[in-house]
This record gives structure tokens, C-alpha cells and sequence, in this order.
């Protein structure tokens, strides 16, 4: 265990290295968040929706502030797999899916928290109708943490999925290119997914993607009533099991067939 | 007490190549890395293993490393298969991959050896003794707190060699381990590697290209080639059998004319420097020496043994590799 946690910290402190990103990271998240909340305020000044729009601009809000738990990959831990290097990871007396678990998390974790502090911030400062709004209630807040918290374990179960099929194809350009947009769309960043045609929602809040950020999101604006809560958190830990689960088949069938080339 | 024992170790690869034009699919040929290689090492010795590009050599450390699963054969290593106990094996291993990294980029090295530590469940005073043991005997000291991309190549590969040993593994694998290093570098990691050896009695089995590095570690080496183990035993034995021409420099006193030589001489000048390559088992060294000192008086004159280098290619050419 003590392995894991430490690799957590070494992340941890890689990414503290790279605060000029962090700075810039913010900027182009709040420029992002006000520019999708002018879209919607210019659509409900046309044809207002069922949605009220304070609800709309906390969505937006808090899917800007944890942007980076969703699209951030740990670039070094790919350049690993594609050169070989990963060749030490291998030979250490290690669980290989944990090891990159922790590394994953600690990546997104800390991405995460450093951007959404000062945004969350600023999002508060903002007028009614542009900014933040509180939670509902404190039991909603509390169960919209604890769900964000199951987010993360699942986007990092995503991840290091990617990170399996990485180990087979060597490049994970193309199939991250694929799968951001899948999940852009799917986890309600460029839309919120609480503007979907409510048949569609039924669909892709069953999703893997609406487990990230979608869910704790509802929970958080009491779109999802408190009493809805346990439900939706069991769906989370059902997906972040299986997905965990298969992140694990791939890396056991990836560490029998691996090849690794040259010196 | 024998320590490593491998039998008949085989592994393929499939290399894909880019199809020819006109054809519908891609070519795909098998390469076979190893084609039953044997050997045992005993506990404590120091094994160079050397080899043309491609002869198998990382695929053999890979292997014992617990890295890739071979295709066929036996390995045993203090009584486990590498590849079957893999975490149990490895925890008892350390491997420097002279090509690779395996500290941090971008935090300090002092933090990439903690990492070690958690990983390999060194007890703290274990390590801290075991950490300024190796920092003192690898002179990093002053660089523990610098991150890993500031430093030389020099620097890190002393940094990597300290993080491969921190644990105090039984077994050490060292693939290229002096790659790119200059000769102050070099003399220095070889004497920290045989003092290592001798005093802790770690196993080593050391794969390079650079024959001097065998030539200061290794009682023992072993030949592969083209996936199969060619020759096992001395250094100086192997070289013997290839080590059968003589390189001659001399100068005379003002201009003289070139005496001739038997056919099988090969002679270069270079300013008033005349060169002549013979093999000294067929034609006397008496002998060439009686022709070229009547064509003149002799200034100044060596006589050498080809290089390591040489042998080692007239050796792979023998061999056909």
C-alpha cells in the first residue's frame, strides 16, 4: 500500500511543479464558463426553458472547475508506454493497474483542486443569473461530494483503460481524440445534459460519462432530489466496479503478450 | 552454488513490416530472439554477455528480469521462475537499463529514491545507511536535491545505478551500463561495480558493446548470436583464437625504399610512418623484421596486437553474425 500512496505523492508533487499551467488552466476555464453562460443566457432571453437559469450557469460552473479531472492526461506516463521506459515499471515487485491508478488520481486530483478553488471563487463573486449558486441543501452538498469523489474514481478507471489500450496501439492520440469528444458530449461539458430532450437523458444519464461529473452535479443543484441520492450513487460505484474490472482483464492480457522493443 | 540456471530459453517476435505496393495486406515475419539458450551462473559471479546488435541479449535480461514471457524453456533464479514469481523475483533484483530511465524527470532524485524505498519496503534505517553508502561511493552527494533533468549524462546514470541498488538486490542486471559515459565516468562505475560485487556478493550479468567494460569486470563471458549462446568461458581464451595478427609501426632515419613484403602484408603509410598488418602465426615476426631493417637504419618502431574491437569483429565475422 505504502507503494501507492507514495507514487500518489510523487504525482503529487510533479504537478505542483507546473503552477504557471495551473494559472492559465483558470483563465481559459472562466473565459470558456463565461462565454457558454452569455450562449445560454442570449437562448433563454429567446425562448426561456424548463430549466430555471440559475441552474444552468452552477452546471457550467462546476463543469469548468473540475475540467481537468476529466481531460488531463499524464503525458509522461504515455511517453513511458511509447519509448519503452515503462520497461522499469515492470520489473518492479508492483500491481501495475494500482500503481498507474494512483498516479492517474493524484494527477487529477490535485488538477482538479487547484483550478476549481480560485474559479469556484470568482464563479461565487458573479452576480445571480452569471455566477455560482449555493447547494440546496447541506445533506445534497455532502452527497454531491461524496459523488464527485466517485466521479474521480471512475474517470480514472477510464483512464487507465486508455492507458491499456495505449500499451497495445503505442499512440493514444487517435483514440483520445475519439473518446474526448464521446465524452465532452456524454459528461454534459459543451452541453448540459439537463438541456437533452428528456428521452435522450434517460439514455445517457445511464452512461459511464454522466457518472464524472452530471451526477454530483444534480445532486448538488437538487435536480436529482436527496431522496434519489443512494440510487444514484450505487450507479456510480456500478460503473466505476466494472470499469475497474476491465481495466484489469486488459492490463493482466497486456503484461502476458507484451512485447518491448530494442536496447 | 549454482544460483541461475536457464535451459533451452526460446521467444519469438512478430514484426509487422509496411506492405509492399500492390499488395493487400502487411507482411509479417517472425524474428526469433532466442533459439534455446542455456547457461548457469553461480551466486556471487560477475557474467559479461556480448553479442552483435539483435543477438538476443536484452531479450535474455528481459526475460530473467520478469519482464516478457518466453516462448519456450526453463529458468531458475534462487529458486524461482522470473516470469511465474514475478513480484517475488523482482523484489530480490535490480536492473540498469543504460538507455532508459527510471528516476523522475522532473523532482529531485533524493525524491525518486524515496519512491524506491515505499516500493521495495526498505526499512528507513536500512535505507538511509544503504542511500549515503552509495551516494558516497558514486560521489552524488551534492546532487540529491537536484531535479534529474539538470543533470549530465554522467551524473544520471551514477543516479540510476544508486536507485538499481538501493535495496540491496542479490541479483544485478546491467544492460549497457556505460553507454555514452566519458573515461573518467567509466573507470569509475566499473571500480564501484567491482567493489560492489566483492563486498556485498552480488550477482552481476553485464551485457554491453563495449569490450573494455568486460575486459575489467568480467573472469567470464558468454557470446550470443542470432538467438543462440556462441561461446562461454574466459575473456582472454576467446580472444586468443582471433588474436592472431600483429599491427607494426615504424619510422626510418631520412627516405629509404620500401622493402617488399610477403604477399599476405598489409602496408599504409601516413607521413613517414609505415604501417604493416601481418599474421604473426604464419609469417615470423623475425622475418619481416631481418627484410625491413636492410632497407635501412630504423628510427623507431612498436609492434601491437590488433584492438579488442578488431578481434571482436573478426570473432562476430567468424561466426558469421
Amino acid at each position: 500500500m505504502r507503494a501507492y500512496l507514495s507514487v500518489f505523492r510523487m504525482r503529487w508533487k510533479m504537478e505542483l511543479q507546473y503552477r504557471g499551467a495551473v494559472v492559465g488552466g483558470v483563465i481559459c476555464q472562466m473565459f470558456f464558463g463565461l462565454i457558454l453562460i452569455a450562449l445560454y443566457r442570449a437562448l433563454y432571453a429567446g425562448k426561456p426553458q424548463t430549466m430555471p437559469l440559475s441552474s444552468v450557469t452552477t452546471y457550467v460552473w462546476l463543469q469548468q472547475a473540475f475540467f481537468r479531472m476529466l481531460f488531463a492526461s499524464d503525458a509522461d506516463l504515455l511517453d513511458k508506454i511509447r519509448t519503452g521506459n515503462i520497461v522499469y515499471d515492470l520489473c518492479r515487485p508492483l500491481q501495475l493497474y494500482g500503481y498507474y491508478y494512483s498516479r492517474i488520481m493524484a494527477q487529477k486530483l490535485l488538477g482538479s483542486l487547484l483550478r476549481a478553488a480560485p474559479m469556484l471563487i470568482f464563479a461565487a463573486l458573479l452576480p445571480e443569473g452569471w455566477g455560482i449558486c449555493a447547494p440546496v441543501s447541506l445533506p445534497a452538498f455532502c452527497a454531491a461530494v461524496f459523488g464527485l469523489f466517485l466521479g474521480l474514481l471512475c474517470m480514472c478507471a477510464l483512464e487507465n483503460v486508455t492507458m491499456g489500450f495505449t500499451m497495445r496501439t503505442l499512440d493514444s492520440r487517435g483514440m483520445q481524440a475519439m473518446l474526448n469528444l464521446l465524452m465532452m458530449i456524454l459528461s454534459g461539458n459543451i452541453l448540459p445534459l439537463t438541456l437533452f430532450p428528456d428521452g435522450w437523458q434517460k439514455v445517457i444519464t445511464a452512461l459511464p460519462y454522466a457518472q464524472l461529473l452530471d451526477a454530483p452535479i444534480r445532486l448538488y443543484t437538487g435536480e436529482r432530489a436527496l431522496s434519489a441520492a443512494p440510487a444514484a450513487l450505487l450507479l456510480q460505484a456500478a460503473w466505476t466496479a466494472a470499469i475497474v474490472g476491465l481495466g484489469l482483464l486488459l492490463w493482466r492480457s497486456n503484461q502476458k503478450k507484451m512485447i518491448l522493443q530494442g536496447g | 552454488m549454482r544460483y541461475i540456471t536457464v535451459e533451452n530459453l526460446a521467444k519469438t517476435f512478430t514484426v509487422r513490416k509496411k506492405r509492399e505496393k500492390g499488395r493487400l495486406l502487411r507482411e509479417k515475419t517472425e524474428v526469433q530472439a532466442l533459439r534455446g539458450v542455456s547457461f548457469s551462473i553461480e551466486r556471487g559471479e560477475l557474467v559479461g554477455c556480448i553479442g552483435p546488435n539483435g543477438a538476443g541479449k536484452s531479450t535474455t535480461v528481459k526475460i530473467l528480469s520478469g519482464i516478457l514471457t518466453p516462448d519456450g524453456g526453463m529458468a531458475d533464479v534462487g529458486g524461482l521462475t522470473p516470469w511465474k514469481d514475478r513480484r517475488k523475483h523482482v523484489r530480490r533484483i535490480g536492473v540498469v537499463f543504460g538507455q532508459r530511465t527510471q528516476l523522475w524527470w522532473d523532482v529531485p532524485i533524493a525524491d525518486s529514491f524515496s519512491l524506491l524505498k515505499d516500493i521495495y519496503r526498505v526499512p528507513d534505517a536500512d535505507f538511509r545507511r544503504r542511500r549515503d553508502e552509495l551516494t558516497e561511493a558514486l560521489n552524488l552527494g551534492d546532487l540529491l536535491r537536484t531535479p534529474l533533468r539538470l543533470l549530465s549524462l554522467g551524473q544520471r546514470m551514477r543516479s540510476e545505478l544508486c536507485g538499481s541498488l538501493l535495496h540491496g538486490p542479490e541479483l544485478l542486471f546491467l544492460d549497457e551500463p556505460t553507454i555514452g559515459l566519458d573515461a573518467v565516468s567509466k573507470l569509475a562505475l566499473r571500480d564501484f561495480l567491482k567493489r560492489e560485487n566483492e563486498k556485498s556478493g552480488t550477482t552481476v550479468l553485464l551485457t554491453t558493446h563495449d569490450m573494455e567494460d568486460i575486459a575489467a569486470l568480467c573472469p567470464r563471458v558468454m557470446v550470443l548470436g542470432h538467438g543462440s549462446k556462441l561461446y562461454d568461458g574466459a575473456l582472454p581464451a576467446l580472444l586468443s583464437r582471433y588474436d592472431t595478427q600483429r599491427v607494426m609501426t615504424l619510422r626510418y632515419d631520412g627516405d629509404v625504399d620500401f622493402p617488399a613484403l610477403p604477399e599476405d602484408c598489409q602496408v599504409s603509410r601516413e607521413g613517414d610512418a609505415f604501417r604493416v598488418v601481418y599474421d604473426h602465426e604464419r609469417i615470423p615476426t623475425a622475418h619481416i623484421m631481418s627484410l625491413l631493417q636492410s632497407a635501412g637504419p630504423i628510427r623507431e618502431w612498436t609492434a601491437q596486437p590488433q584492438n579488442v574491437d578488431h578481434l571482436i569483429a573478426a570473432m562476430y565475422r567468424e561466426m558469421d553474425l
